[in-house]
């Protein structure tokens, strides 16, 4: 980081967003793969777009980086209307889903790529590529063809030759897709780190919600060309907006409950099958009619559940009908009269395994902390096929 | 242990031998009508009748061969024209590939047809076709004369340009089928990751997709080049004599002069290049980066 002074980084300002998109449009024939879509990224930040395939991340990201002309709408980086420059002129960093190094080249030589497009001269471009092969720790693969390393190396190597020219933003695409699971978990860590050192402003783009979660400063979900919901991912977690969003992050119980009353603010709502009881309180939510159906979200986290005879008299009960142990959780299953969907419960393990697992077939009774239970937007739908 | 893998090594021959029965016919054809002859071919080319007329042992057709500037002449003219010919099936078939790949889309499947179909049809037919267009008074001719761009028939027949041009038509299908099924094999991505390098559309394609097609150049290079050295009709029809090449010669001395024994030099010369080219294909295809 000595010998060479790169050009000096236009200083982050706050108010200028990373990336800006403003009403983007496209369609591929007579399919719609992006309804018009605004959002910013703030610099210096990551951003998640978290979708099933097909829900208009990869083309978001495709615009971004301009193989593809948006059909309206507008691409700001760092404020700049970069919608219909050619990818040359973006000055964008990329990771592609299987990293695509150039198997001719060696992996100095990938390195240097960009900075020889650039016209950088000899000696600063060995020395730059060098120092990033330190970054990502692979100072003696260097001569090495991509065919040579392992997945891990060549995603190292991948986010090299997409760092070392300075660009005004790292694009990522499924960048962890191909790895296995260890793997994965640890390339995340380190690529956040570098992306905090760096403070480049990125964009991923992944379908892996546990990705989303642990990478990102704000997630975007996205589906059906449309997004959803948009937020810090504690945000988009705690408080999901619909049944879409709460499904997709995590694991949701969603339950069709009945609109007991409005009060303080927000609505008393009743389990199904819980007639004459004096049901519970969701705060913070509209008011609607009395009799009516709402949609409430609890994550297996929340759920308490404890044997029957220890349960308060008011507390809903259930059946266990399925449990599994899964390492540092109990996981079990639930029936309810009126329910049509097992509920889910996890249960931290604290003390010795075996020692808490609760019988098929017990009864217990179940709560969840106030705050816990969100009502999702949704009006009631049934069950879709797909 | 031992005795399981003795078991099964032996039921793995037995099984293998089993296997071998079936190819057997093929194994027999092979040898009695190919091995069995190019055999007999290397030894009469190295027996030379002496002035009795006796067949001696000497090196004296492959001497004359490598020495007289006549016969030195003909196999550097081999030499050259397929050259010739393969430099240009790769500067019209490169575009033709890419084309293929790339832009086609569902018309691929037509385009392989009506590549492949001019090989489904008699040589012989292509090359009386060829014939019709570069006559004196062929369909060439008399245009370019009616458009008032030429004021004498040209003479385009019995010329090397004619064998070029033959040859091309004929073996420029190999280069195309050759270059497309690499080219099909290159990962767009990777295209993009250039050009988001700051790599212009050239060269991203001078440094990205056409070395990696390179070895799509090479197969398609050499088996137009090995498919022009041993062409003979083209040659014979087409350039009447103007080009003569080794497959002429060989004919010559075969048919018309008799000498056996130097014809099967010539065709072991004209093998031996072959090799050289199988050779080279192993050798120069597929080195590093191939693998991913």
């Amino acid at each position: 980081m000595t010998q060479t002074t790169p050009k000096a980084q236009p200083a982050v300002t706050s108010d200028v967003p990373g990336l800006r998109l403003r009403e983007v449009r496209k369609s591929f024939g007579s399919v719609a793969a992006l309804q018009p879509t605004s959002f910013d990224v703030p610099a210096g930040t990551l951003c998640s777009l978290l979708g099933p395939s097909g829900c208009g991340k990869t083309t978001t990201l495709r615009i971004v980086a301009g193989f593809e002309l948006p059909d309206a709408g507008q691409v700001l980086i760092r404020g700049e209307d970069r919608t219909y420059d050619p990818p040359q002129r973006r000055k964008l960093g990329m990771v592609f889903q299987n990293y695509s190094l150039f198997p001719h080249m060696t992996v100095a030589q990938n390195v240097a790529f960009g900075l020889r497009m650039a016209r950088v001269n000899r000696a600063e471009t060995e020395a730059r590529t060098r120092r990033m092969l330190d970054i990502v720790h692979l100072p003696q693969h260097a001569d090495r063809y991509p065919h040579q390393l392992s997945g891990g190396q060549q995603q190292r190597v991948a986010l090299a030759r997409s760092l070392v020219t300075e660009p005004s933003m790292l694009l990522l695409d499924e960048p962890l897709g191909a790895l296995d699971k260890n793997l994965r978990e640890q390339m995340q860590f380190e690529i956040r780190q570098l992306q905090r050192e760096i403070g480049i402003t990125t964009l991923l783009v992944t379908h892996d919600q546990e990705e989303a979660l642990t990478m990102s400063d704000m997630i975007v979900v996205m589906d059906r060309g449309r997004i959803l919901q948009a937020g810090s991912p504690a945000e988009v977690y705690e408080h999901p907006r619909n049944r879409f969003v709460s499904e997709f992050l995590g694991t949701s119980n969603i339950i069709d409950c009945t609109v007991m009353g409005a009060e303080r603010g927000g609505l008393r709502l009743r389990l199904p099958g819980d007639e004459g009881s004096s049901g519970f309180f969701v705060a913070d939510a509209p008011a609607r009619p009395v009799g009516s159906t709402a949609l409430v979200a609890i994550r297996p986290e929340h759920l308490r559940i404890v044997p029957a005879m220890e349960a308060g008299p008011s507390e809903p009960r259930a059946t266990v009908s399925g449990h599994v142990f899964r390492g540092a959780t109990h996981v079990f299953q639930l029936k309810r009269p009126g329910l049509d969907r097992p509920l889910m419960a996890y249960r931290q393990i604290t003390g010795p395994v075996g020692e808490t697992a609760l019988a098929i077939g017990a009864e217990i009774g179940l709560s969840w902390l106030p705050g816990t239970a969100r009502l999702l937007e949704d009006e009631p739908m049934r069950e879709d096929a797909a | 242990m031992t005795a399981a893998a003795a078991t099964s090594g032996r039921r793995s021959r037995r099984a293998l031998g089993a296997g071998l029965w079936p190819v057997l016919p093929a194994v027999i054809f092979l040898l009695l009508f190919f091995l069995l002859p190019l055999a007999e071919n290397g030894l009469q080319s190295l027996y030379v009748p002496d002035a009795a007329g006796k067949p001696v042992f000497s090196l004296d057709y492959y001497m004359r061969l490598f020495t007289d500037s006549y016969y030195l002449g003909v196999l550097g003219r081999t030499i050259w024209v397929s050259l010739l010919a393969t430099i240009i099936c790769i500067l019209i078939g490169y575009p033709v590939a890419f084309f293929m790949v790339r832009h086609a889309g569902r018309w691929n499947g037509v385009m392989i047809f009506l590549l492949v179909a001019p090989l489904l049809t008699s040589i012989i037919m292509r090359t009386f076709g060829w014939n019709v267009i570069l006559a004196r008074n062929g369909v060439l001719n008399s245009t370019l004369l009616s458009l008032g761009l030429i004021e004498r028939p040209l003479r385009l027949l019995q010329d090397p340009s004619a064998v070029i041009i033959g040859l091309v038509h004929v073996l420029v299908p190999f280069m195309v089928i050759s270059i497309a099924a690499v080219l099909k094999g290159i990962d767009t991505r990777l295209e993009e990751a250039a050009e988001l390098l700051g790599a212009s559309r050239w060269r991203t394609f001078r440094e990205i997709t056409l070395p990696l097609s390179l070895d799509g150049i090479a197969t398609g290079a050499i088996v137009v080049f090995m498919l022009a050295n041993g062409s003979f009709l083209t040659m014979l029809l087409l350039g009447g004599g103007s080009v003569v090449t080794l497959p002429l010669l060989i004919y010559q001395q075969f048919l018309l002069v008799q000498n056996l024994g130097f014809a099967a030099a010539m065709g072991n010369v004209l093998l031996v290049l072959a090799v050289i080219s199988l050779f080279l294909q192993l050798r120069l295809i597929r080195r590093d980066g191939g693998a991913s």
